[in-house]
């Protein structure tokens, strides 16, 4: 078996009493996606939080490529080629395409005080790359906020899978869009995987997380309920597994009844 | 926490600071005028309040709102009316906003002397005695200077329009001169005084004189006459001292400064103040500390005492 | 579902013609500005155009004025689109001044010790203004509005107990055999002038010397600054840096933009504006008075925003701050060439300022529609 990309051995988090996190175990490796399902509060924040170097873990241990490392800020994260795409996607709607995707990374020309904003390549990567996925940019000089949610978390993940990302954490990705924009994002998501990319991708929404995950990892209350092959286990399975699962299920129940209750 | 102790440490010292001279001197006066320490003319003042303070032996309070602000001012005297001093030097530019304020203090039995403005009012308010110079009359005085050199065209520079004792000179200037006086109302940036100046000479070439009634706008005003090379052809008179304005005066650049010599006005209610507390003694009439002129003839001898901040 | 039906039909729309220029020019920041100044020449043009403001003299007025606000406009401009404010500019001016003209006049220093001694303690000034806010989290607002006392009442407090006056004056003769004064004052292109006026292009002084002795060595610095700050802004890391600070201060640290360190650098340069500011003054007056600059500190925000700068940061731009600065000096002086008496000055500033922001606000939206 290969070495994993990143793995987690008994890692916990904890802020002053409060036990966010323990005992996390769970490991992705190159060509894989893993999903981390759970429902609001199950700890997913924290987790990603520590994986991207912005919270220490109390305990455990955290491996990159086998070694065990330590981060003191989402740019050691970042240069160990772990790239987070949070839920706000780190994107600056009032910034043109090609200024949102190479902020913080700017390509330069010209040397000491003469470096200058390469424009040109800037633009033209920023359009080849979102063209690589199917979004086709007309002008890469309009403002993000012009663009759709789904092509948004797009530009953000190809942001990320240009600067060299070997493993990408997706925080929800999917959550606040419509159909055809997830699948938008999740046809991207299967695309990245191809590339041979290691993705975590957190959601608490199954139907979205089974089409392209490869392992799935359940969290409740900070704890892991497990990893799981997606060989071993169905669709509704790890629905009932999910904290929401057997709520889920009582509402069917009680829905039926309803309808039930309208036949009679 | 740790914040917390250490910042009422502080304030505690500050308190500690601004309490220790009045406990330990028995002569307290407190001085409220509407000049900033920070304008040059006022600084003089204060030079004189700081002086008498220290010849005198006793304990001053110098407060001035930060800008020309009425409101300010009157509260800052009830606020030093209810520290109950022995005695109170006001400024008066603005009677109808000042008036109650004065007349609480002078009800409340604390001895209350004007100076710089309000002559014209101080005995309907019950003030002791006014020093100072009557600033229609100083204005007056400039305007005849003029008009005896043949100026019929001039305009007075006015960098605080709404200050009844400003607006007052640039009257008694223009019935001195008996001619066409247009005032111009100007901010306190140097830069833009000298474009407002040398602006007016560009659309108005026959102005023949200018008044400005402070250093603070003579210096541009000079500065733009040079510019222009209308320095001896378009004459320059200005209120007040200042290195600057000395100097030009003794470079001949300027006609006549007009001094009302401002030191007197923070020196002199000290002590009459300090006079009156000790030994119940008050001058019959106002003391008037101006206008004296300061030409080319005199300015050498004057240069000197400014440089200490005297005049 | 309206969104992707609406979407498509723009994808369509826009493959059939290239984005125009014309468009382009019209998505600037700074196109409502240069609207503005055209409206703001316009009406001086017919109002007081024969009355010799724009005469050679009476534009040097204008550019000069405009000059050493578009100086510090620029500076403020940077940090509002970083995304803070700096009250402090204005006693910076003052402070400025101060340290300048004490140990020069007072103590006999030389000026090109004075001078580099003066930005030292800008950059000191803006470090701490700079530090303070992202440390603590505050609004830069209420942190530089304490630094607005603060340093007034220093600048007062130092020059008072020093020589017991509050302005310094004699620099004048001082700085005429300096050289590193002679880079903050004087006129530029003086032989050309003189050139000039000999061959009639430009009117002659009585004395035969040319009206105007040169451009004020203000309006240099004030294109020089602005051209480098608009290079800088637009075409550096560092610019992109300064949008993302102030278009979001998390996404931005989220990518790795230093953010707190790009803060603190626009903040000493806002502080550095402002001493250059004060050292053509102080130079060009040959005094420095501690209440130099009061105000200025809401001119160059007024300047910025005239210019297109969002007060909440993450846009705007540096021409269009030398455009707002260039508004607003040119309606200061122009209201003495109208022959308004100068008792309504105040109502024809403000009415002119509301009349370029609307206008200026109307284009924008206009532009950010049509997109």
């Amino acid at each position: 078996m290969t070495t994993p990309l990143i793995e987690t051995r008994e890692m916990g988090k904890t802020f002053g009493s409060v036990i966010a996190l323990s005992g996390i175990n769970m490991s992705v490796a190159a060509g894989q996606v893993l999903c981390l399902l759970g429902d609001n509060g199950a700890g997913k924040s924290t987790l990603i939080k520590t994986l991207a170097g912005v919270h220490r873990p109390s305990e455990g241990e955290m491996l990159v490529e086998g070694r065990p490392v330590a981060f003191d800020s989402p740019r050691d994260a970042l240069d160990a080629g772990i790239a987070t795409v949070f839920q706000d996607l780190a994107m600056v709607s009032l910034m043109s395409v090609t200024r949102n995707f190479f902020m913080g990374r700017e390509p330069t020309r010209g040397k000491g005080v003469l470096a200058r904003f390469d424009a040109g390549f800037a633009d033209r990567v920023a359009r080849e790359e979102m063209a690589k996925i199917g979004i086709d940019v007309r002008d890469p000089s309009q403002a993000v906020g012009t663009l759709s949610g789904g092509e948004r978390q797009c530009v953000a993940i190809a942001r990320a899978v240009y600067f060299g990302a070997k493993v990408l954490i997706l925080d929800e990705p999917t959550s606040a869009l419509g159909v055809s924009q997830a699948s938008m994002v999740l046809r991207y998501i299967a695309q990245a995987r191809s590339r041979g990319l290691g993705v975590i991708f957190i959601t608490h929404n199954v139907h979205h997380a089974y089409p392209v995950g490869d392992t799935f990892t359940l969290l409740n209350r900070g704890r892991s309920l497990g990893n799981f092959m997606k060989a071993e286990v169905s669709r509704e399975e790890v629905l009932e597994m999910m904290a929401g699962g057997k709520e889920l299920e009582d509402l069917d129940a009680e829905l039926a009844e309803f309808d039930r209750a309208d036949a009679g | 926490m740790k914040q917390l102790r250490l910042l009422a440490a502080v304030c505690l010292a500050l308190a500690a600071l601004a309490i220790g001279p009045a406990l330990a001197q028995e002569i307290r006066i407190v001085v409220v005028s509407h000049g900033q320490a920070s304008d040059p003319f006022w600084s003089v003042v204060k030079n004189g309040v700081d002086d008498a303070k220290k010849d005198m032996g006793v304990s001053v309070e110098y407060l001035a709102p930060d800008t020309f602000d009425m409101v300010r001012m009157a509260q800052m005297i009830d606020t030093a009316v209810a520290s109950n001093p022995d005695g109170l030097v006001v400024s008066i530019p603005d009677a109808d906003a000042l008036g109650e304020s004065i007349r609480a203090a002078v009800a409340s039995g604390i001895p209350v002397v004007s100076m710089n403005s309000g002559s014209d009012v101080r005995k309907s308010l019950g003030v002791q005695v006014h020093v100072g110079q009557t600033e229609f009359e100083a204005g007056v005085g400039g305007g005849e200077r003029m008009a005896a050199s043949g100026v019929t065209k001039a305009i007075c520079v006015n960098q605080e329009v709404g200050n009844v004792a400003l607006d007052l000179r640039c009257e008694g200037f223009a019935k001195g001169l008996g001619g066409e006086v247009e005032v111009v109302a100007v901010s306190m940036d140097p830069t833009e005084i000298r474009s407002a100046v040398s602006s007016h000479l560009i659309r108005n070439p026959d102005t023949q004189a200018i008044l400005t009634l402070g250093p603070s706008a003579a210096e541009p005003a000079l500065a733009a006459l040079e510019e222009e090379g209308l320095i001896g052809r378009v004459k320059l008179g200005t209120f007040d001292l200042s290195p600057t304005v000395l100097r030009a005066l003794a470079d001949k650049k300027m006609a006549f400064a007009i001094d009302q010599q401002q030191y007197l006005q923070g020196y002199m209610p000290v002590v009459i103040l300090t006079l009156h507390e000790k030994y119940g003694l008050m001058p019959g009439a106002d003391v008037l500390t101006g206008p004296g002129f300061v030409t080319p003839e005199n300015a050498a001898q004057v240069i000197d005492l400014s440089a200490k901040g005297i005049r | 579902m309206t969104d992707r039906t609406a979407n498509a039909a723009a994808q369509a729309d826009e493959r059939l013609r290239e984005t125009s220029l014309a468009k382009k020019l019209l998505a600037r920041p700074e196109l409502g500005a240069v609207a503005g100044a055209v409206l703001v020449y316009l009406f001086f043009g017919i109002v007081a155009g024969d009355s010799g403001m724009f005469s050679a003299r009476g534009i040097m007025n204008f550019l000069e004025v405009s000059a050493l606000l578009g100086i510090l406009a620029v500076a403020v401009a940077l940090l509002m689109i970083g995304g803070e404010f700096d009250l402090s500019v204005g006693s910076m001016i003052g402070a400025a001044g101060v340290v300048i003209a004490i140990p020069a006049a007072t103590w006999g220093w030389p000026l090109w010790l004075c001078i580099p001694m003066a930005f030292g303690v800008a950059v000191f000034v803006g470090y701490f203004n700079g530090l303070i806010t992202v440390r603590t989290g505050l609004p830069s607002f209420i942190v530089t509005l304490a630094g607005l006392f603060i340093l007034r009442g220093l600048t007062i407090g130092f020059t008072r107990l020093i020589t017991g006056r509050t302005q310094v004056s004699g620099l004048k003769q001082i700085a005429e055999d300096d050289w590193l004064a002679g880079l903050f004052s004087g006129d530029v292109g003086h032989g050309l002038f003189v050139w000039l006026a000999e061959a009639g292009l430009l009117a002659q002084r009585a004395d035969g010397a040319p009206v105007v002795p040169g451009i004020p060595v203000s309006v240099i610095w004030w294109l020089g600054f602005g051209a480098v700050a608009t290079w800088v802004l637009l075409r550096t890391r560092f610019g992109n840096w300064i949008f993302a600070c102030g278009g979001d201060k998390t996404a931005a640290r989220n990518v790795g933009v230093p953010v707190d360190r790009v803060k603190i650098i626009l903040f000493m340069t806002t502080a550095c504006a402002a001493t250059l500011v004060a050292t053509i003054q102080v130079l060009d007056a040959g005094s420095a008075d501690t209440n130099r600059g009061l105000l200025k500190e809401f001119e160059a925000i007024i300047a910025a925003v005239i210019g297109g700068c969002l007060l909440t940061g993450g846009y705007g731009s540096a021409i269009g701050a030398m455009f707002g600065a260039l508004i607003f000096g040119t309606v200061q002086v122009g209201i003495f060439f109208t022959g308004v008496n100068t008792d309504w000055f105040k109502v024809f500033l403000g009415v002119m300022l509301l009349i370029a922001v609307i206008f200026n606000n109307f284009i924008r939206r206009r532009v950010t529609e049509a997109r």
